[in-house]
C-alpha cells in the first residue's frame, strides 16, 4: 500500500503542493476538452494556478477559517478554486448550479461567506437578485465571461483580476504561499457541504481536511489507485461524492481529474477517457441497461446474435464468480471469446473497458442489475455512505460481493448496529458536526471513550453471517413486532417487486403481532404468461390467483427476500388477493402509492385471519365497475404460511 | 465604420410578384452595431424585404446599398462576400451533414488553397484547414452546442437545427446579420437562449443584427429600433415605445375601430 505520509502531509493543500512538487512538468494534472480538443495542463501549470488565487484572495482579505462559496459547473477553474480556498486556510462552501436565489441566500448567509465565485453570467444574475440580502459578500469572482462585457458593478471581479493580485503579492513575497499551505491542520475545517435532506432546512456538515484524507486512505486498502489513473469529473462538486472521487485522490495519489466539455457532453466525453473507476448513482445504472437495450435493438444482426450467444456465458461466468466457485476450462475459453467479440466493444461504446471498478449507491441496485453489468465483466460494487462520512463507509470487496448487501467497512472504519437497529459507522472520516445547529448535531454525531467518533446514520440495517452490512429502511420508517424484532415494509415491499410476478404487496406487522406477513396482488400478465407456459388452465384473476403452483411461485420470490433478512422479520405467512389494488377504489394514489390506512380497513377481516391461524377466508369486496356501478364478488382466499409451501 | 451611420440602405424599394405588390417604396436604414427588427402582420412583405436584401429577390425599383456600395444589381452569392449572412425561416442546411460540416462549408469563402492543393490535402491545405476549423470550433462553443457536434443534422430536434443555423450564419464572419424569425416554433427557454446569444453576438463583435420576429415582446426586449411593414408599406419606424404607442402600428395589427 502506499504511504500518503498523513503524519506531515495532513491536509489537501500539502498533499497538493506535494504532488505538484513530485510531478512538475512532467505529469498531466487535468484536462479538459475545449474547442474540440483535451487541452492538458501539468502540474507545474495547477501549481501556479491555485498559488496565484490564494494570494490573490489573501491580497482581498480572506483570512484563515472564513468561508468561501462556490457555484459552477465541473471545470479546472472550479477545482483550482477549491484548492485555492483551503490553501488559504479557508472553507470551501459548495452550492449546486441549479439552487434558486433563496436556496443560494441561506446557504451564502448561513455559512457567513465572504466570497462566492460563480462561474458565469447565470449564476451571477442570481447573486445580483439577492445581492442585498448577502451584505457579507465582499465580492463575486466569475471565471467565464460570456455575457459579462457590459457589467459593471466593483461587486464583481474576474477570476485573472484576482489572480494578477496574487501574481503581485508572490513577487513581493515569494514564499507567503508555502508559508500558508505548511500552517493548516489536519483536523482544521476545509469544507461545509450543504446537504439537502428530505425534511427541514438544509444542513451543513462540517468537514476536516483528515476526514477526506483518512476516507481514501481507508478505500486505498481495498481498491488502490494510481497517479496514471483518469477520472471524469461530473458529478456536482458540491457534492461530497466528487470529493472523494476526484478531488482527494487527485492531490493525495495524482489521479488524472479530466472535464468534461459541458454538462450536455459527459456521455461522449466519459467514453472517450474511459476511466479507470466509474461511479453512477443507481437510477443511471438502470436508465444504462434500458440504453443498452435500445443500442442491442438498433444494432446489426451479427451484433445481436452474439450477445444474445454470449450474455448467457456472461450471466454463468458472473454467478460462479458470485459464488466462489471454479470456472471450468470450456467455459473460461467462450468467455474470453465473449469477452473479444462482445462485452468489451461493449463496454468501450459506454467508455467502461477500462475501468477496474465501478461503484453504485443510493437506491438499492436489483440483484438482476448487479448481476447483468457483472455478466457483461464490469466489476461493480455498492457503497453505503453519507456526506457525514466523506462519502467513504461499507462498501463490496473485489470477489466478495453480497448483491443483497452494501458491503463491509474498510479496515480503519467501524459499523456498529445500535439496539433500536440504527447503522452508526465510527472512524476518523466522520465529520465534525452541523454548522451552527448543536442540536443536530447532537443527534447525529457522538465521541466515544476512545475519541472515535460515530455518526447515526438514521438508517436501519443488520450485519449477516458474513459480516455484510445490509441496509434496510430510515430507522424512523422501522416497524416494532410484539416479539421486539424490527421490520421494515417498504424494504420487504420494494424487494418484493422485484419480482416479475408480483405487481404490488402490502407488507403488514405491528406491535400486537409476533410476525410479518403480506398481502399480494399478482402481476396477472406475466404470471398467465407462466401459467400459459406450464399447462395450468386458469379463467379469470380470481381463478389465477388461487392456483397453488402459482402460490409456489410467488413463495419462492418471498423465499429469495426472506433470505436477506433477520430471522424475526422474515415474511411467515401471505396471501395472493383476488384482486389488484385500484387507484379507482381509493387503494392506492395516482402515483401508485399504497395507502396503507385505508387497506388496513378495508382487509381488517383478513389480516384477522391471518393471524387467528386460519386457512381461508372468503372475502366479499365491494367493487366499483368502471361504469360506476357497485357490485359484490364473493371468493374464497387461500392463506399461506411459508412453513406450509417448504413442506410442499 | 463609425456607430450610427447607415450601414444599410434600402432606398424606394417596389416589388411585385405580377399583379401582386409585396412592397410598396419601402425606404430604411440599418445603422452601424444596432439590432433592428423589422415586424408586421403575415404576408406584410418582411421576408421578400430580408430576400431583397441579400438578393435573392431583385427589386422591380429602388436601390440598396451596403457601406457605400450598391448592391441591388450583384448576384446572391456575392453578398456574403461582402459581410452579409442570413438564416432562414425554414431551416436551410444541409441536412446529410453534421454540424461541423455544415458550419465548415460556410467558411469556404474563407478559404484561398486551390483544388488541387485541397484534394491532396497538403501543407497548406492542413494549414487552413486547422485555421477555419478553430474559428468553427470557437463558434460551436458559443452557441452551446458542442453535444451536437458530429450529428447529422437532419436528425437534430428543431431548436437546436435553428441554432445550428445561426452558427452557420456567424461562420461567414458577417457583419450584417440577417435573421427571419429566429425563434418561431421554439419554447419559451429556447426563445430566452436564442435572444441572449443574439444580445452576446451583437455585443461581442458589434454585429449588426436586422431581424423579423413575430413575438413582440421578445422584439421589444431585444430590439433598439422597429421598422414595421403592412401591405407592403412602410407604416412606422421608431424605438420600440414609440412603436408601441403609434396609432398606425396599433391600426395595422388590430384593425380598424381600435
Amino acid at each position: 500500500m502506499e504511504d500518503f505520509k498523513l503524519d506531515v502531509l495532513d491536509t489537501l493543500p500539502k498533499q497538493f503542493l506535494h504532488k505538484a512538487e513530485k510531478f512538475g512538468d512532467q505529469n498531466v494534472a487535468m484536462r479538459q476538452k475545449e474547442l474540440g480538443i483535451w487541452q492538458e495542463y501539468t502540474w507545474q501549470e495547477s501549481h501556479v494556478q491555485v498559488r496565484n488565487l490564494c494570494l490573490g484572495l489573501v491580497s482581498l482579505g480572506l483570512e484563515r477559517g472564513d468561508r468561501v462559496a462556490i457555484v459552477g459547473d465541473n471545470d479546472r477553474q472550479h477545482l483550482w478554486a477549491d484548492l485555492a480556498i483551503m490553501a488559504t486556510g479557508a472553507i470551501t462552501v459548495g452550492m449546486f448550479t441549479d439552487a434558486i436565489p433563496s436556496e443560494m441566500e441561506y446557504v451564502i448567509t448561513h455559512s457567513e461567506s465572504i466570497f462566492v465565485f460563480a462561474k458565469d453570467q447565470e449564476q451571477c444574475d442570481k447573486l445580483f437578485e439577492i445581492k442585498n440580502k448577502i451584505p457579507l459578500v465582499k465580492a463575486v469572482i466569475y471565471w467565464d465571461p460570456r455575457g459579462m462585457w457590459s457589467y459593471d458593478d466593483p461587486w464583481l471581479m474576474s477570476y485573472e483580476q484576482v489572480q494578477e493580485r496574487g501574481e503581485k503579492l508572490h513577487q513581493e513575497n515569494s514564499d507567503l504561499y508555502q508559508r500558508l499551505v505548511a500552517d493548516g491542520n489536519g483536523d482544521d475545517l476545509c469544507n461545509l457541504c450543504y446537504t439537502s435532506g428530505t425534511t427541514g432546512l438544509p444542513k451543513g456538515a462540517m468537514l476536516s481536511h483528515m476526514n477526506f484524507l483518512s476516507a481514501i486512505e481507508a478505500t486505498a486498502r481495498i481498491e488502490p489507485r494510481f497517479a496514471t489513473d483518469n477520472q471524469v469529473s461530473f458529478t456536482p462538486l458540491a457534492w461530497i461524492a466528487e470529493h472523494t472521487l476526484s478531488v482527494t485522490p487527485h492531490c493525495m495519489i495524482g489521479v488524472i481529474v479530466n472535464f468534461p466539455e459541458s454538462p450536455e457532453t459527459v456521455q461522449q466525453n466519459i467514453r472517450e477517457i474511459s476511466p479507470d473507476l466509474i461511479f453512477y448513482p443507481a437510477r443511471l445504472w438502470e436508465n444504462l441497461t434500458a440504453l443498452i437495450q435500445i443500442r442491442i435493438n438498433d444494432s446489426t444482426w451479427i451484433n445481436r446474435a452474439l450477445y444474445n450467444l454470449f450474455l448467457p456465458i456472461g450471466y454463468k461466468v458472473a454467478d460462479l464468480d458470485y459464488e466462489g466457485k471454479p470456472v471450468g476450462l470450456a467455459t473460461k475459453f467462450l468467455y474470453w471469446l465473449g469477452e473479444v467479440l462482445v462485452f468489451k466493444p461493449l463496454r468501450g461504446q459506454l467508455g467502461l473497458d477500462r475501468a477496474r471498478f465501478a461503484l453504485t449507491a443510493g437506491a438499492a441496485l436489483s440483484r438482476d442489475m448487479m448481476r447483468y453489468f457483472r455478466a457483461l465483466g464490469l466489476n461493480l460494487m455498492q457503497v453505503f455512505s453519507s456526506t457525514e462520512t466523506a462519502a467513504v463507509g461499507t462498501q463490496h470487496y473485489r470477489g466478495d460481493v453480497k448483491y443483497a448487501s452494501v458491503g463491509k467497512p474498510p479496515p480503519t472504519i467501524e459499523v456498529r448496529i445500535t439496539e433500536e437497529g440504527e447503522i452508526w459507522l465510527g472512524g476518523p472520516n466522520i465529520f465534525h458536526g452541523y454548522y451552527k445547529d448543536p442540536e443536530k448535531t447532537e443527534e447525529a454525531l457522538s465521541v466515544d471513550e476512545n475519541g472515535v467518533r460515530w455518526f447515526h446514520t438514521g438508517d436501519a440495517g443488520y450485519i449477516d453471517d458474513d459480516e455484510h452490512l445490509i441496509y434496510l429502511d430510515r430507522v424512523k420508517d422501522m416497524i416494532e413486532l410484539a416479539s421486539g424484532d424490527r421490520f421494515s415494509p417498504q424494504f420487504i415491499e420494494g424487494r418484493l417487486k422485484f419480482s416479475p410476478y408480483i405487481r404490488d404487496v402490502m407488507a403488514i406487522g405491528n406491535a400486537d403481532v409476533e410476525y410479518v406477513s403480506a398481502l399480494i396482488s399478482i402481476d396477472f400478465q406475466n404470471v398467465g404468461r407462466w401459467a400459459e407456459k406450464n399447462r395450468i388452465p386458469y379463467t379469470t384473476f380470481v381463478d389465477l390467483s388461487q392456483k397453488p403452483e402459482i402460490y409456489q411461485l410467488v413463495s419462492e420470490a418471498i423465499r429469495n427476500v426472506n433470505e436477506t433478512l433477520p430471522e424475526g422479520g422474515q415474511v411467515k405467512k401471505f396471501v395472493l388477493l383476488h384482486k389488484e389494488f385500484d387507484a379507482d377504489e381509493a387503494e392506492m394514489t395516482r402515483t401508485r402509492k399504497l395507502r396503507r390506512g385505508y387497506l388496513t380497513d378495508r382487509y381488517q377481516d383478513m389480516i384477522n385471519a391471518i393471524y387467528t391461524g386460519e386457512k381461508a377466508i372468503t372475502v366479499s369486496a365491494a367493487v366499483q365497475y368502471q361504469d360506476g356501478r357497485e357490485g359484490v364478488i364473493e371468493t374464497p382466499v387461500r392463506i399461506m404460511s411459508m412453513e406450509e409451501m417448504k413442506a410442499l | 465604420m463609425p456607430e450610427n451611420s447607415p450601414q444599410l440602405h434600402v432606398e424606394n424599394i417596389h416589388l411585385s410578384f405580377g399583379g401582386t405588390k409585396a412592397l410598396t417604396d419601402v425606404s430604411f436604414d440599418a445603422l452601424n452595431g444596432e439590432i433592428l427588427a423589422i415586424i408586421g402582420p403575415n404576408g406584410a412583405g418582411k421576408t421578400s424585404l430580408l430576400n431583397c436584401i441579400n438578393n435573392f429577390y431583385k427589386p422591380d425599383r429602388g436601390s440598396i446599398s451596403f457601406e457605400g456600395i450598391d448592391i441591388t444589381h450583384l448576384p446572391a452569392h456575392k453578398i456574403p462576400q461582402l459581410g452579409i449572412s442570413r438564416t432562414f425561416q425554414n431551416i436551410a442546411l444541409y441536412t446529410g451533414l453534421s454540424t461541423v460540416d455544415n458550419l465548415m462549408a460556410a467558411r469556404h469563402i474563407h478559404m484561398r488553397q486551390s483544388m488541387w492543393s485541397s484534394m491532396f490535402y497538403w501543407f497548406g491545405a492542413i494549414k487552413e484547414e486547422v485555421e477555419n476549423r478553430k474559428i468553427v470550433e470557437e463558434i460551436i462553443d458559443f452557441l452551446e452546442i458542442e453535444h451536437i457536434r458530429k450529428a447529422t443534422v437532419g436528425a437534430l430536434p428543431y431548436g437546436l437545427r435553428k441554432r445550428v443555423e445561426l452558427g452557420r450564419a456567424l461562420a461567414l464572419e458577417p457583419k450584417l446579420l440577417l435573421l427571419d424569425e429566429p425563434m418561431t416554433g421554439m419554447n419559451v427557454e429556447e426563445k430566452e437562449d436564442m435572444a441572449r446569444f443574439i444580445l452576446d453576438i451583437h455585443e461581442l463583435q458589434g454585429t449588426t443584427i436586422v431581424l423579423i420576429e413575430h413575438d413582440m415582446g421578445l422584439v421589444m426586449d431585444i430590439a433598439e429600433r422597429v421598422v414595421v411593414l403592412d401591405f407592403g408599406i412602410h407604416i412606422a419606424e421608431g424605438s420600440p415605445d414609440q412603436i408601441r404607442n403609434d396609432p398606425a402600428v396599433i391600426k395595422a395589427y388590430l384593425g380598424e375601430g381600435s
